[in-house]
């Protein structure tokens, strides 16, 4: 049960962007030029009314160069309306997801967001929401009033007044802590930090900076390079006379062929371990790594750092067995291990169960329950799924669900970052855990 | 010094497919008076024709080849099915960039109607690598830029040498005393587009080749650079187009190498600015194609 609300742009990396804004000043030449790689959003289509279905707004870049994010967050959405719906659905109103595409681009963004509020009968809860395009989409779901989870990592996230809003994913900045953290774990002191000039990757550099200073590291060069050049072998020149031994890099796979391509063409085939960002763990990535790098360097030498979740747990285990069971969800064992993905799942499961508890739909009467559903108190019954958790506030308990993440614990901003996780891709391009790191010793090193 | 020595070295590597790509577009412009934004989206079409002939296992050269006779027939049907009917209904010269506008964007939406959103790539195809003099080169990037110095010095001696080239040069200077003396305009304009489409063709693969990865924006977002190129050595001309590639790619890699990375792509912007501000013929122009724009 999917419904898609199509933009008529194509995507444009934050490289783009940077060219829409600087062309038009370049010359009285091509209006053109810029136009394209971009067009005006398609006229709305007015989306018949969904009677007794409740939507869930997928808000994600469905097409364009991070196409593989909406694709995964399309994927946790049909897993979490999976196991709702097969509890008997919300209030007698079963779940659809409604895929919101906003390109990954601010500008589509809004627009298309925007027409999805107004055109989509009973979208009652969001998720999605991620770093390119946070900052815009956010306050009009917010103004809107229905409760959100987003996947974005924005440090102005962290301590946010938008009451809708709910974060169990780390902010980027601690995350490019636990980069640092996982990179001397491994005996790495001596790192190079190359980061796209976008917003998400970009986010992650402070705490990076940060955590390998604390750790007693050296970081040998840092450089913000632009997406999707036809070349960088300066830059990369410049990092290998920089005598890394590990390569902390946030970039989408073509950025990062290109890089890696040439720093092992001008390195004389070598190239240092590289850690990067579970957003990375993707089939695109994989395949352009690995032709660059060969299959035994991408699943020996790349660590892929994001949000934890815990193998073998109850909720894990239905969050696995829905994915799986879900005929439109694709590579289902990719999309398990990237954890910043679960927590929709998580948040699809928490909204119902608040909805549940509230006895009602409307954003702003359950929107409170939220934290209610999730929260460690006296006598509240721990549930790992939507099931048993409608059960129990059916006979009338006070419940806390710990889903796919663990325990959530939301601070007065409504965020609950959670632990950290690496892995590393298998063969195959599934996911294997290397190791977990503490959310608190994150936090120690960002004071 | 070593620095900037490889940075010239990778600037050429750069540059030469910027002009491989911006003396296609300069000729089609010289010649057949379009400003065709469709160029960007051919190579993309290009880089993906290329990625369907490796799946067979051929050699990517011969892929290259292949590519650019498929891409420069597509280019001739693409001119007289759309942009010479428009032409003729006496379109405006703004009109007919719109029209190739919006024909880039709709060839975008059928390459990935066909191939997806998603990332490809042409693998490893660079070879080993080539040092000396503090140059560094690898055998993919010296065969790209060996091609585009073959093809240039071969668009010379066509231009110069034959009677077709000075044929193109008297269309492209007045195409009605030109069809007045004789010279059938209309053949010299298809041979244009099949030589710009060939040309279009082989940057678009020798493009995939460098990136490594590519998708369906790959082209448009490539176009800028050989605009630049292009304004840079006088739009319209073959010769200003070669130079100007080689200026953008150089100047991007020694501002990568000097500065901050993030704006190597902005020196490209920079350059263009400059050169409008104070020689708007460009570096190579006689005026012609200029006045043709600003009479637009």
């Amino acid at each position: 049960m999917t419904t898609r609300h199509t933009s008529a742009r194509p995507a444009s990396s934050p490289g783009r962007r940077l060219r829409r804004v600087v062309a038009p000043v370049a010359a009285a030449l091509p209006v053109a030029g810029l136009a394209v790689g971009s067009v005006l959003p398609a006229a709305a289509s007015a989306r018949p009314h969904a009677g007794g279905t409740i939507n869930v707004g997928v808000i994600g870049p469905m097409t364009g160069p991070a196409a593989e994010i909406g694709t995964l967050m399309s994927a946790a959405c049909q897993s979490g309306i999976y196991v709702v719906n097969k509890a008997g659905g919300v209030l007698g109103s079963k779940l659809s997801c409604d895929l919101v595409d906003d390109t990954g681009d601010p500008a589509d963004a809004v627009p298309n967001v925007t027409r999805a509020l107004a055109t989509t009968s009973n979208l009652k809860m969001a998720v999605g929401l991620e770093s390119n395009t946070a900052a815009t989409t956010i306050p009009i779901v917010n103004n809107a009033q229905i409760p959100m989870f987003s996947t974005n990592g924005l440090v102005a996230f962290d301590k946010t007044t938008d009451q809708y809003f709910w974060r169990t994913t780390p902010a980027d900045n601690q995350n490019g802590a636990a980069f640092a953290v996982w990179a001397v774990h491994e005996g790495y002191k001596r790192a190079a930090m190359v980061f796209q000039n976008n917003i998400g990757a970009q986010g992650n550099e402070p705490g990076v900076v940060q955590g390998i200073d604390h750790l007693g590291g050296k970081i040998s060069i840092n450089l913000t390079i632009p997406g999707d050049a036809a070349s960088y072998s300066s830059v990369v020149e410049r990092t290998i006379a920089s005598h890394p031994q590990v390569v902390i890099v946030e970039a989408d796979p073509q950025t990062a062929a290109t890089f890696f391509s040439e720093y092992k063409q001008l390195n004389h085939g070598n190239v240092p371990p590289i850690v990067t960002g579970t957003d990375s763990l993707t089939p695109d990535y994989l395949s352009a790594m690995e032709k660059v790098l060969g299959k035994t360097y991408v699943t020996k030498d790349i660590s892929l750092v994001g949000s934890h979740i815990q193998p073998g747990t109850l909720a894990y285990n239905t969050y696995k067995a829905a994915l799986f069971s879900s005929p439109t969800v694709k590579n289902p064992s990719l999309v398990l291990g990237v954890g910043v993905i679960s927590s929709i799942y998580d948040g699809i499961v928490a909204m119902s169960l608040a909805m549940d508890m509230a006895r009602s739909t409307t954003g702003s009467v359950y929107n409170k329950d939220i934290v209610k559903v999730t929260s460690q108190s006296p006598g509240a019954v721990v549930v790992h799924t939507y099931a048993r958790g409608l059960a129990e506030l059916n006979a009338h308990k006070t419940i806390d669900y710990v889903g796919v993440e663990g325990q959530i614990s939301f601070d007065k901003y409504h965020n609950s970052p959670g632990n950290f996780s690496a892995s590393a891709f298998n063969a195959d391009g599934s996911p294997r855990t290397l190791g977990t790191i503490a959310g608190s010793e994150v936090q120690k090193l960002l004071g | 010094m070593k620095l900037l020595i490889e940075a010239i070295g990778f600037g050429i590597a750069t540059g030469a497919v910027i002009a491989l790509g911006a003396v296609g577009f300069s000729v089609q412009f010289g010649i057949s008076n379009v400003l065709n934004i469709t160029y960007g989206s051919m190579m993309t079409l290009a880089a993906f024709v290329g990625y369907a002939f490796l799946q067979l296992n051929l050699n990517v050269w011969l892929v290259m080849a292949v590519t650019s006779v498929i891409v420069a027939v597509a280019s001739v049907v693409f001119n007289r099915l759309l942009l010479e009917p428009l032409k003729r209904r006496g379109t405006s010269f703004v009109g007919v960039i719109i029209a190739t506008v919006s024909a880039g964007i709709v060839l975008q939406y059928v390459i990935v109607a066909f191939v997806g959103a998603t990332a490809h790539s042409f693998g490893q195809q660079s070879g080993r690598t080539v040092s000396a003099l503090d140059f560094v080169f690898t055998t993919s990037q010296l065969i790209i830029i060996g091609t585009t110095v073959v093809l240039m010095v071969g668009l010379h001696v066509l231009l110069t040498g034959t009677k077709i080239g000075r044929a193109m040069r008297a269309t492209s200077t007045n195409r009605t005393v030109a069809r007045a003396c004789g010279i059938r305009t209309e053949r010299i304009i298809d041979f244009t587009w099949l030589l710009s489409g060939a040309l279009c063709g082989a940057a678009g693969v020798a493009l995939a080749i460098t990136t490594v990865s590519f998708d369906f924006t790959l082209g448009s977002s490539f176009l800028i650079y050989m605009i630049a190129a292009a304004v840079l050595g006088g739009i319209g001309q073959p010769y200003g187009a070669m130079v100007g590639g080689l200026v953008v790619g150089i100047a991007s890699q020694i501002a990568g190498a000097y500065w901050s990375p993030a704006y190597q792509d902005v020196i490209a912007f920079v350059i263009l600015i400059i050169m409008l501000l104070v020689r708007p013929r460009g570096l190579f122009s006689t005026g012609t194609a200029n006045r043709r724009l600003a009479n637009a």
